[in-house]
């Protein structure tokens, strides 16, 4: 058994000398790198549950030589891509190869966070210096004064300086192992090897994510012949990358286990809320009174006046009811303590628009909202609002009935300012009829299922909105 | 046999048309007994190296210097048949023959009864997660992003109690590549996302059509271009149907109109998505997102199998590769072609549509998504003026349900586009009709867009009026 293909049938269909010899040109580092991965992939007995993923560069067509499940990334993301491929299933083995164009420069983000989640996953990052597959450009990597194709005057500070991802991943939390190494001659490349291998054990063995950076030669762009490209890594690099190693786990660290779904019915059906559970019908009928189809409702407020729970109970009152009922919510730009308001529509059979412009029935728990929406109110419509917080309502259609409650002040009378919008929906009740009493008891206790010690207060709410309307009646 | 399988404790071998003459092993031997040869090898039309092993103490150290998985080994590998193999190709397709790889079989998904359950109370991104666990998904990966988190916020909370993993992306462009190897790992994944996150994951998209990665996208679109606003807007047609990132790309795209459809055409995604071996967008809006309504749960889950193709890390699967890389063009345009053919299988197979009121229409509305709804209400009002309208609600906006729509135009006076977009719907619609090559009546709009819906009155008025032809 072996972990490269005995005929590397994808590099160009396995023609000729392509059969067995890789695309990388002669002394590049690549070749070695991988060589020393295959073989810690087998001495580690692994080849069967290895992932490779393949970068963008030079190594693009890494998947032609290993035999072993493969996949090809977009440049920069083949740590997103490993990581995908180890919450699939824990128990691959993921490798993920990069360059330095691929890591440290477009997928800077990519392999951060995959370092910091500390997933069990290992990257080989192979550092040359430059953009080695488009022609020798710069790369972050490159060091200062070094001539590439885009840097033809030598890399100066305003392109930035030498990424040294080593350094910065040993200042991470979520890697456990991280060296760098060289490849420059016969005890780098021992030291090579061996730091593959423990990168890949460290992950079999669930301790966390791990990286080796390997400084690589890169003649042909270095425009060097292979042995003086040795030397130069040995002489240029090294003094800006320093080898060795740079993090190893605590004693007793260990990742995690990831989770591995299982499918019951029952648990799901818990986690979604979903049950046989029907809550009693008590209204005679649609709401006629209020339109033959579809009654639309609007609750206007601050973010905290509770509209939107409001929203909420009389959309479950008419879903309960047999009704088809929608609730649509708007925040203010900041979303939270600014303007909320919410749609409502009870439809007899079908809510065609969910949106409430020219609602049947409006609740209004302040000033400016009561202002605005008002003068929307459809003609024969009802206005309710909070007579605490509004002094002087404004002047609305003469059709439609504005039934000021003092909800605040009722809320604030029974200790719990939080109730308003219950009170809010007993005035409702008592104002239109839209349903009994019991429709909204009911759908109390649908919401607060569990929490019977707030039923009794949230009902004498709703009692106490809806006398306050009776009382206005008689008044009037 | 490559080098790597061998010990290094013998004196090193070379086929010199596997050398490519790099000279590191020169540098390594301590005994300086490697020098280039003195010819060209005809073969490789490189110098290889020459080895004068008289003096060999098989330190080993140029075989780990060599990079070549075929390069220098030790003399004690059995070399014959590979050597053949150089000379004679056939001969590795023997070798090859007489340890055949097995073909890896689905493992089918599974349908999991479910009990009856009355019907939730659920906002649209709810509805749809909800269809994703349903259908099996168990791994979410996304970037937060309104009008479209609370998805993934549901997803959050309850993944990690059915053993399902909840990834917060370091982007929208991690995201997709999150998919990319959950879905090429063979298992169901999604995203909750919206436009502008959208538009960061087209890369990835690409390349999943590509590599045929499945993946779900829960796109809620909100109002564009730019930052936009987190209205409803329903402008990214063009680019679910148009723009799925570079190259020859298509996708399914479904548009749900109520938290139901949310929930339905999302387990559909996952169904289709499997299918086609393709990812498949679901398209709401940023309105569809926050409506709360009724949802029915169906009376089935599913527990996702494993299909054969999947790179799943295992014995089984280890000979499967996902790529999108074809670097001979007689090859890439070979994928083309297989692409196309799936996309014409789709388009015959997909299309779906949703007819309301359709039968003697003389005035046919088209919309889709929320507006739709709209739409809706507006016909209830216009035939009771007497007016003859209809709707024709696509559920594919691609493929674009042309087969549903040919059959009812002999009856139909006019088209009428109704959408929260500036024409995107009515591309799609004429693309199609040109296509079909089929004479259409003439076509009248109503166009919303920043986040502003169309409402019943100019819905109505668009259907009364003269008609307007572009």
């Amino acid at each position: 058994m072996t972990v490269f293909y005995e005929r590397f049938e994808r590099h160009a269909h396995a023609q000729g000398l392509k059969a067995h010899s890789t695309h990388y040109c002669p002394g590049c580092g690549h070749g070695l790198v991988q060589k020393y991965m295959a073989e810690a992939i087998e001495e580690l007995g692994i080849q069967d549950r290895t992932v490779a993923v393949s970068p963008v560069g030079c190594a693009v067509f890494m998947y032609y030589y290993f035999d072993t499940g493969n996949t090809q990334a977009a440049h920069g993301r083949a740590p997103a891509v490993a990581v995908g491929h180890k919450v699939a299933n824990p128990d691959s083995i993921v490798i993920s190869y990069q360059g330095d164009g691929d890591l440290a420069s477009i997928g800077m983000a990519e392999i951060m966070h995959a370092a910091q989640m500390g997933l069990p996953i290992t990257v080989i990052f192979v550092n040359n210096a430059n953009y080695a597959m488009t022609g020798g450009q710069m790369a972050p990597t490159t060091l200062m004064d070094q001539k590439t194709a885009t840097s033809p005057d030598g890399r100066k500070p305003f392109m930035g300086q030498p990424m040294k991802v080593a350094e910065l991943m040993t200042q991470l939390d979520g890697p456990v192992y991280v060296e760098r190494v060289a490849l420059y001659d016969s005890k780098q490349r021992n030291r090579a090897k061996k730091a593959i291998k423990r990168a890949i054990e460290l992950q079999m063995q669930g301790i966390g994510f791990t990286m080796v950076e390997v400084l690589s030669e890169c003649p042909v762009q270095l425009k060097l012949d292979p042995i003086q490209a040795q030397d130069w890594v040995k002489e240029k690099m090294v003094p800006v990358f320093p080898l060795g190693l740079k993090k190893e786990p605590a004693p007793g660290q260990a990742y995690p286990a990831l989770p591995k779904p299982e499918f019951h019915a029952d648990r799901l059906l818990g986690e979604v809320g979903a049950n046989a559970e029907r809550v009693a019908a008590h209204a005679q009928g649609f709401p006629a009174h209020l339109d033959p189809d579809d009654v639309s409702l609007k609750f206007a407020g601050a973010g905290g006046d509770g509209a939107q729970t409001a929203a909420m109970l009389v959309t479950r009152a008419g879903l309960n009811e047999g009704f088809d009922s929608t609730h649509i919510p708007s925040y203010g730009p900041e979303s939270r303590g600014g303007t909320s308001y919410a749609d409502v529509h009870v439809a007899k059979d079908e809510v065609l628009s969910p949106a409430s412009p020219d609602p049947h029935i409006l609740v209004a728990f302040n000033a400016p909202s009561l202002a605005k929406f008002g003068p929307s109110v459809r003609k024969g419509g009802v206005a309710i609002y909070d007579s605490t917080v509004v002094e002087a309502p404004p002047v609305l259609d003469p059709s439609v009935r504005v039934v000021g409650v003092p909800m605040s002040q009722i809320a604030i009378s029974m200790g719990a300012r939080v109730v308003k919008n219950v009170v809010a929906l007993g005035a409702l009740h008592a104002a239109t009829d839209i349903f009994p009493r019991e429709t909204f008891v009911a759908a109390l206790e649908h919401m607060l299922h569990g929490k019977q010690d707030y039923m009794a207060m949230n009902v004498d709410a709703f009692d106490r909105g809806a006398a306050a309307v009776r009382a206005l009646h008689a008044e009037s | 046999m490559p080098a790597t399988a061998r010990p290094v404790r013998a004196k090193p071998f070379l086929v010199p048309e596997y050398c490519k003459g790099c000279g590191r092993c020169i540098d390594a031997c301590p005994k300086h007994l490697i020098e280039l040869d003195d010819h060209v090898n005809p073969e490789s039309g490189l110098i290889p190296v020459h080895i004068h092993d008289e003096d060999c103490n098989a330190c080993g150290l140029c075989i780990t210097a060599c990079p070549e998985p075929f390069g220098l080994h030790g003399a004690d590998v059995l070399y014959d048949w590979e050597h053949a193999a150089m000379e004679h190709g056939e001969l590795a397709v023997e070798a090859r023959a007489e340890r055949p790889w097995p073909t890896p079989q689905d493992i089918p998904a599974v349908r999991l009864p479910l009990p009856p359950t009355e019907p939730l109370m659920v906002k649209g991104t709810y509805a749809s997660a909800i269809g994703a666990l349903l259908a099996g998904c168990r791994h979410f990966f996304g970037y937060p992003i309104t009008p479209s988190t609370e998805g993934a916020e549901l997803m959050a909370k309850i993944l990690p109690h059915l053993d399902g993993v909840f990834i917060q992306a370091v982007s929208e462009v991690a995201t997709v590549n999150h998919m990319y190897g959950c879905g090429g790992a063979g298992l169901p994944c999604m995203t909750f996302t919206s436009s502008p996150g959208f538009s960061l994951m087209l890369e990835g998209i690409s390349y999943m059509i590509g590599a045929e990665v499945p993946g779900v996208f829960v796109e809620i679109s909100r109002g564009g271009p730019g930052l936009g606003n987190i209205g409803p807007e329903q402008a990214d047609i063009k680019l679910c149907c148009r723009g799925l990132g570079h190259g020859n790309t298509h996708a399914v795209v479904l548009a749900p109109a109520d938290p139901q459809e949310m929930l339905d055409l999302t387990m559909l995604a996952f169904e289709l998505t499997f299918k086609y071996r393709s990812p498949v967008v679901v398209l709401g809006d940023g309105y569809l997102g926050q409506v709360t309504g009724k949802v029915q749960l169906p009376d089935h889950m599913i527990q996702p199998g494993l299909p054969h193709w999947a790179v799943y890390g295992d014995r089984e699967h280890r000979r499967n590769l996902i790529t999108s890389i074809y670097l001979q063009e007689a090859d890439l345009e070979q994928w083309n072609v297989h692409l196309n053919a799936k996309y014409a299988a789709m388009t015959a197979d997909e299309q779906r549509a949703d007819l309301f009121r359709c039968d003697d229409a003389e005035v046919l509305f088209v919309a889709a998504n929320t507006p739709a709804r709209m739409v809706k209400g507006a016909i209830q009002a216009l035939r009771a003026e007497g007016i003859k309208a209809g709707l024709f609600r696509p559920i594919t906006l691609w493929p674009f349900p042309i087969d549903k729509l040919t059959p009812l135009l002999p009856q139909v006076q006019k088209l009428v586009v109704v959408e929260a977009s500036p024409g995107q719907l009515e591309d799609e619609l004429r693309l199609a009709l040109s296509h079909a090559g089929v004479d259409h009546p003439p076509i009248a709009h109503v166009r919303r867009f920043g986040g502003v819906l169309p409402q019943a009155p100019e819905i109505m008025a668009a259907a009364r009026g003269a008609v307007e032809v572009q």
